[in-house]
């Protein structure tokens, strides 16, 4: 069996897909929804990245949906009370690199399980930001939208940004020590361990990742809009891990790419619009998203089974 | 009796009581005491429920799920299908018992982590009640005799709390007096060993992750009952909480040890800090009366506390073993070859 079988076929289901959309639904492909729909994907794409290395290392991480709202807010608060752009985009991924850091500390030196530990900081951050905002939509001054540039220039710098770092990513985990240590340890930590690698730091250093790139994804997110929603973040964990375990990472660690985790993400995002081109109700997204998650993860199960003596 | 652990919780149990008495108003108040375990009542099937599946090294996320779907198909039944309320709620617990068979199907069969298999089900169960709904409708139109079950007093406590009792002493004779019970634990502590000495693993598993889904279907039903209204958001958040009062109650997370009783009083702390946070109107924090965000407060703590009680585990955890390999190490026999 291939050893890519995974992304492969996940990459034949995502062209049949777009084979039917062209068939049945052209106006999909108008250029500028097409733009603005793949822009506002790459947020999440980020936050899957992000997700994808946490799994690897036999990890998970469920409140980095808390993480990427607590991050807009930040981000937005900084430059509503004037400073830079600049200073609020560094705001943002310092705060999430401390909300990755304190999951960190407790998973990778306390040795606690990160589903109990990050389902805590979940509800710590979400109610921490509740308590803070009461549901407001602050309005962002007006050089924050887009950059300060125009639309179709600020999607542009959206879709590279994050294309830049998938690629720096996927390059850094196959060639640099720091990936192969990512592997290492997801595939079994004591064998690492003995090899010469330390997997707490390897743990500590992929959660401290995770808030970074859960800031980040919230600033992407927070040029595309005038306001911030504090609730931008809801549901962000289950569509990054549905994307992950789609393209292929396994959930018991040291196996995936991230060139597979494109394809998920590309593959569940465009579910919902393809229901809404193919006339269908859009209130059925959670449950195939759930449905997803349970397909990808049987078929990964069945596959471990079929390996087994 | 009480092992330590369940000590240091009455003790936190008075504490708070005597903070919520002194900061807040009307707390100690027979009503409010009545409120404490009538609001609280969904959280505790939940946990007690919940207790057995952690027992034996799992977790089951999809709890909270599974009430919403259940009071969504619940309100269907009585309100769209015109069934007999008391009908409907043995059906419900029945999807329950079925949607926790899924779980343990995956779980036992396929050998899936517990961990993704149930966060998948959290999301499609979660998914289809608010398909089912299309994402906006509710039921709303109950029996009075129905909606008494929630909401009235047998024998001067809630009705509800009757049955909580009832559901709650069944599963701690489960745990502690029964073969199935005990295996629990020995499969948490170590699974293939149980495995060896003749435990039918699979199937004891199962009965935990469908004993779960059961409970949560009876859990939706006492909820739409005491709210008179089934919508698809029932539930939300609930798992949280009843992971945390299992925790909290003294059980292991990795498995293996940990009491019913432990689970019970580690709910009636959560239970009182939920409410006792809505009585305190006198003080304010961000410049609002303590009572108006207390929900908010109220998450922020439980996720503190279960942290506090996750690094305090594994903190005497550590100890114990050390004081072990101390204690072993000063026992050592001298070498009998060479003495």
């Amino acid at each position: 069996m291939n050893k890519y079988f995974r992304e492969l076929t996940v990459a034949a289901a995502l062209v049949l897909l777009m084979l039917a959309l062209a068939v049945f639904a052209p106006h999909f492909f108008q250029f500028q929804p097409f733009i603005s729909r793949l822009t506002s994907q790459m947020p999440a794409l980020v936050a899957a990245i992000g997700i994808a290395l946490v799994i690897i290392s036999r990890q998970i991480d469920i409140s980095i949906g808390a993480q990427f709202s607590m991050c807009a807010v930040i981000a937005g608060v900084t430059a509503a009370s004037g400073l830079p752009l600049g200073v609020a985009i560094l705001a943002a991924l310092g705060a999430g690199a401390l909300m990755g850091a304190l999951n960190g500390l407790l998973v990778a030196y306390l040795r606690l399980p990160s589903i109990v530990v990050t389902l805590a900081t979940m509800a710590i951050w979400q109610e921490a930001l509740r308590l803070w905002q009461q549901g407001r939509l602050l309005a962002l001054p007006a050089g924050i939208k887009w950059f300060g540039c125009d639309q179709l220039t600020g999607q542009t710098i959206v879709i590279s940004i994050t294309f830049i770092l998938l690629i720096v990513a996927a390059w850094a985990m196959k060639n640099l020590a720091a990936g192969r240590f990512i592997y290492a340890t997801g595939t079994d930590a004591e064998a690492a361990r003995l090899a010469g690698i330390d997997p707490q730091r390897t743990t500590f250093g992929v959660f401290v990742l995770m808030g970074i790139l859960a800031g980040l994804g919230a600033v992407l997110n927070l040029v595309q809009s005038p306001q911030i929603q504090p609730n931008c973040g809801d549901g962000l964990e289950l569509k990054a891990i549905a994307a992950a375990v789609v393209g292929g990472v396994a959930i018991s660690g040291g196996r995936g790419t991230l060139w597979g985790v494109l394809l998920g993400m590309l593959l569940l995002a465009n579910v919902n619009p393809a229901l809404t081109h193919f006339h269908q109700p859009p209130y059925w997204e959670k449950a195939i998203q759930g449905l997803v998650i349970l397909i990808a993860v049987m078929a990964d199960g069945l596959r471990s089974r079929k390996n087994q003596p | 009796m009480l092992a330590r652990h369940e000590v240091v919780l009455v003790l936190v149990i008075l504490v708070e009581v005597l903070l919520f008495q002194a900061l807040g108003r009307n707390f100690l108040v027979g009503r409010n005491v009545s409120n404490i375990f009538r609001h609280s009542v969904e959280i505790g099937l939940l946990a007690v429920a919940m207790t057995p599946v952690i027992l034996t090294g799992g977790i089951d996320l999809s709890v909270g799920s599974m009430m919403g779907l259940c009071a969504v198909l619940f309100g269907m039944m009585v309100n769209a299908f015109g069934l007999d309320p008391w009908l409907a709620a043995s059906i419900t617990i029945a999807i329950g018992a079925f949607g926790g068979g899924i779980n343990a199907v995956l779980i036992t069969r396929l050998k899936l982590p517990p961990l993704i298999v149930t966060l998948g089900t959290f999301s499609f169960f979660r998914g289809l009640a608010e398909a089912l709904t299309k994402g906006a409708e509710s039921y709303s139109n109950f029996p009075a005799s129905f909606l008494a079950l929630g909401n009235s007093d047998i024998a001067g406590l809630p009705a509800q709390v009757w049955v909580f009792v009832v559901v709650a002493a069944a599963i701690w004779v489960l745990v502690h007096h029964t073969t199935v019970g005990r295996s629990f634990r020995a499969i948490g502590f170590a699974p293939e060993g149980a495995r060896y000495a003749g435990i039918p693993v699979a199937r004891n598993t199962s009965l935990a992750y469908i004993i779960a889904g059961a409970v949560a279907g009876l859990a939706a039903v006492i909820l739409v009952s005491r709210l008179g209204e089934a919508r698809a958001n029932a539930g939300i958040g609930y798992e949280l909480l009843a992971i945390t009062a299992v925790v909290l109650g003294g059980v292991s997370i990795f498995g293996g040890s940990g009491n019913v009783s432990g689970t019970l009083l580690g709910w009636v702390a959560l239970a009182i800090l939920n409410n006792g946070l809505t009585r305190i109107s006198d003080y304010r924090i961000m410049d609002q009366p303590v009572a108006s965000v207390a929900r908010e407060l109220s998450g922020m703590l439980t996720g503190l506390l279960l942290l506090a009680a996750l690094a305090i585990g594994a903190a005497t955890k550590s100890l114990a073993v050390r004081r072990a390999r101390l204690q072993s190490l000063s026992k050592s026999p001298s070498n009998p070859i060479n003495p």
